[in-house]
């Protein structure tokens, strides 16, 4: 499997703009690319073809009644090399297996926590094994563990 | 063949009169109804039915005497019952049943059956014996037992619903209710955090990252306590632990190791914010001013709980000690001394050649109940 290498394409999924665009900042402020933010999964089924995203971050109350989970199945089936993690204050949601996704990142999150999220999927992304431990803001799935162990 | 002939003649006696059996006297003059059947005539009639007897169904001598008992039942006689009784007769049984009965008028009642065989010496069966009791008023108050207890049970039940309805709606509220205190701290994080970014003054920066520093602290700790599945307590160690690694990784300063030693330190939720602002504020300060950057340092901390007593300990191996400012300046002290009353603990500082060390003692659930310590 061809390794992605920096900076990555995020795709940003959350229906406060607020919150999307401080995402978008810190992303950025980690060196990366925000290929697009969408609020709901209409959005992001109407994105165009060209670049795909290596990260996509997902919230999982969306805009029109969707879920994070719809955008969840949509981005799998899309885009089946990018790494998948619900950016979410409401983790009760995400089903026992993650639905096939990597991670989630719990809401609040502090700026730190972000960060260090961002910079261990950035080595999980592009150069595996991470060197970074684990950070305590980032729980990962089996899919992930998956992920990160793929030669 | 004789036995018949005489129960006839003990029938026509008068028991007034002192002749005849004394045992079929009795059993003529008793209040408790009782009939004798044969069964070795066709049907098993009834050949004998006393006085109580006629008195309870409402049938004369003359109706009874020939004819099987079936002519007490009715439209709503247990058919098992019958049954039963068949079965008992054919195999030469005692059975006692209540069974409901019909009297000549139609009227029903509740009749405790008693019926066993009578054997000769030779052990074959010459009669069946049956007594009747009316307990029509005994099986309705049963009934109305019954009754009753079926309709508490389904109040009960219905009651029972409604409350765990009540529950769900309470955990749906409060699920809904910590959902929009972390949306809304999500919110106000990312605001400040959008602000930071168009001010230049780097003082007035630094205070609103502390700002941010300290909404952060709140999160880790509304977050850590609806995260665990027991929102009545929280390990103020863990917390620490956890808070120190998101600072450390803030600040920049990759070479800070945090060394931990901690046992669970629960203190009450009452007690989580205040205390949680105050370790933040300790914890901040040891990373702003103990260290030099690009040089290694270490923060320790560990936690004790010994009964209602939680001891945690935050120690620096840095420089804050030669500066001789070791409790914080400024809003991070005033929010040190204010909320350790508050939140019932004390701190004591320690700064020696080797470092800073702060050590709070926690009376757990203790609220405002630490005397001021200045």
């Amino acid at each position: 499997m061809e390794r992605a290498a920096r900076p990555l394409n995020f795709l940003i999924v959350e229906d406060e703009p607020l919150i999307s665009m401080d995402i978008e900042m810190m992303v950025e402020d980690a060196g990366h690319h925000v290929i697009a933010i969408a609020a709901a999964l209409d959005e992001v089924e109407a994105l165009p073809d060209g670049k795909a995203p290596n990260v996509a971050l997902v919230d999982m109350h969306l805009a029109r009644g969707s879920t994070g989970l719809d955008v969840n199945s949509y981005v799998q089936v899309r885009w089946p090399n990018a790494i998948i993690v619900f950016v979410t204050a409401n983790p009760q949601k995400i089903p026992q297996d993650f639905a096939g996704a990597h991670g989630v990142i719990a809401k609040p999150f502090s700026l730190a926590g972000f960060m260090s999220a961002v910079q261990y999927l950035e080595e999980v992304v592009c150069n595996p094994p991470p060197v970074s431990a684990p950070p305590g803001s980032f729980v990962a799935s089996e899919a992930f563990a998956a992920f990160r162990e793929a030669p | 063949m004789d036995e018949q002939e005489d129960w006839h003649l003990t029938d026509a006696l008068h028991h007034e009169q002192g002749r005849g059996d004394p045992f079929a006297a009795a059993v003529r003059a008793t209040r408790m109804p009782m009939i004798i059947t044969d069964p070795n005539r066709s049907d098993n009639p009834i050949v004998f039915a006393n006085a109580a007897f006629q008195k309870l169904t409402g049938y004369s001598r003359e109706e009874l005497i020939g004819h099987n008992c079936r002519l007490l039942q009715g439209e709503e006689t247990d058919p098992e019952a019958v049954d039963r009784i068949r079965k008992a007769v054919a195999q030469g049984e005692d059975v006692a049943i209540d069974i409901l009965n019909y009297r000549k008028d139609g009227t029903a009642f509740w009749n405790a059956l008693y019926l066993s065989p009578v054997r000769d010496h030779t052990g074959e069966i010459q009669f069946f014996f049956a007594s009747q009791l009316d307990v029509t008023a005994r099986v309705d108050a049963h009934t109305r037992v019954a009754r009753e207890k079926r309709r508490i049970e389904e109040e009960v039940n219905k009651r029972t619903a409604d409350l765990r309805a009540a529950l769900e709606a309470q955990k749906l509220l409060l699920h809904e209710v910590d959902h929009r205190v972390k949306n809304n701290m999500t919110m106000i994080g990312s605001i400040l955090r959008l602000q930071l970014r168009e001010i230049d003054d780097p003082d007035f920066s630094a205070r609103l990252r502390a700002m941010m520093g300290r909404i952060d602290a709140l999160a880790t700790v509304h977050r850590r306590l609806y995260q665990s599945d027991d929102v009545t307590r929280f390990d103020i160690g863990a917390f620490a632990a956890n808070l120190a690694g998101d600072l450390v990784q803030a600040s920049g300063h990759r070479d800070i190791r945090i060394m931990t030693d901690l046992r669970r330190a629960d203190v009450s939720i009452e007690q989580a914010s205040a205390l949680g602002l105050i370790v933040n504020e300790i914890l901040s300060n040891c990373i702003r001013h103990a260290f030099t950057a690009g040089e290694e340092g270490q923060i320790t901390i560990v936690a004790r709980q010994e009964n209602d007593q939680v001891r945690l300990s935050i120690a620096d191996n840095g420089i804050g000690s030669s500066q001789g400012d070791q409790v914080p300046a400024g809003l991070g002290g005033i929010i040190i001394s204010r909320l350790s009353r508050q939140a019932g603990a004390q701190i004591k500082w320690a700064s020696c050649a080797s470092g800073t060390r702060a050590d709070l003692t926690i009376t757990v659930g203790a609220v405002w109940n630490a005397p001021p310590d200045h």
